[in-house]
């Protein structure tokens, strides 16, 4: 039984291969980051949370390759990434600035195994993000939603303003609404009348969220290098499981 | 300076290419701390290839790199790796 366990794992496994992604549709998520849908032949599926490899070739032979995440959810068919510009980033600016319907270019995936999570996982899920890290924790959120799942899950999204936010209307209209919390901080310029928070992530941020560490969450951080351990590190000084922490760290500027 | 740094998330794809598995949630014992983590939770520096470090002590876990059209793993600062089931 076991090997035929071990067989099975083997030959199911789809081999990661570059696959040309071809856009169908690009979407202005804020003034700096944009979706890119995605037809992807041969595109094998995805669980929440993965990410994939994008790699550009220029005509003179040149490649640079960068990861993103996904944003989809595995219900959906073809693959969404939402790329937000990083300065001087030479990738980024192509992705959110120049790409057009129709354009090819390479992409590997799905990859990752650590960062990822399915309703038949449980929770409660406690899912925070730092900018546009939110992207792979909005392919949970979807995925919750398209399996009209209402496990506990409390979102906490640091954004620096208003026009850094990803998702916002969709998010304000995520079904089913039993179970689900979602909250923003911003950490430079607040929206005006906003009496939410408006600083860094802290503990009392964290506690006043919730769930606590007693709940076991699966707790999913995601951000620029300095916000996850930083996040991390609150988390755990907060009584909360290392095991049950799993976190993914764009750099120091992100994507 | 200390957050140029990503996680073992972002080599899992070479090494996905390499080991025809995802690494990034097999446990690793560091040679060195004897600390166990996932090589998702490891520091990842990248320039020409990667190297991972060990998140508890800082020690070189693993370093992989394409070379033309070969890639060349090193994985000596391990002692242990294992897969949970």
């Amino acid at each position: 039984m076991a090997g035929a366990a071990v067989l099975e794992r083997l030959t199911t496994r789809a081999p990661l291969v570059w696959r040309v992604a071809t856009v169908r549709e690009t979407v202005a998520e804020s003034a700096r980051a944009r979706t890119l849908a995605l037809d992807v032949p041969g595109w094998p599926g995805h669980r929440a949370g993965q990410h994939v490899d994008v790699r550009l070739t220029a005509d003179d032979g040149y490649q640079a390759q960068r990861s993103y995440s996904i944003a989809s959810a595995p219900e959906l068919d073809g693959v969404e990434l939402t790329v937000e510009l990083v300065d001087g980033g030479e990738v980024s600016q192509y992705l959110v600035e120049e790409v057009q319907n129709g354009d090819e270019f390479e992409l590997r995936g799905p990859i990752g195994g650590h960062f990822t999570w399915s309703v038949d996982d449980g929770g409660p899920l406690l899912l925070l993000a730092g900018g546009s890290g939110l992207v792979p924790l909005m392919s949970m959120l979807r995925h919750r939603a398209a399996q009209a799942s209402d496990v506990a899950t409390h979102v906490l999204i640091s954004v620096r303003s208003e026009a850094d936010r990803l998702y916002a209307a969709e998010l304000a209209a995520l079904e089913p609404p039993d179970g689900l919390r979602i909250a923003w901080t911003y950490t430079r310029v607040p929206p005006a009348g906003w009496s939410g928070w408006s600083r860094r992530v802290d503990a009392e941020m964290l506690r006043g969220l919730g769930p606590g560490p007693g709940a076991r969450p699966h707790a999913f951080v995601c951000g620029p290098t300095g916000f996850v351990e930083r996040v991390a590190q609150l988390l755990v000084d907060g009584g909360h499981d290392p095991r049950t922490i799993h976190a993914e760290r764009f750099g120091p500027t992100g994507g | 300076m200390t957050e140029l740094y990503t996680d073992g998330n972002h080599v899992a794809g070479l090494l996905a290419e390499f080991l025809a598995a995802d690494m990034t949630s097999t446990l690793r014992r560091c040679q060195s701390c004897h600390g166990e983590h996932a090589i998702a939770e490891h520091r990842a520096y990248q320039g020409a290839g990667a190297v991972l470090r060990c998140p508890e002590c800082g020690d070189v876990a693993l370093r992989i790199a394409e070379l033309d059209r070969d890639v060349v793993l090193e994985w000596r600062g391990t002692y242990r790796a294992r897969r949970t089931g």
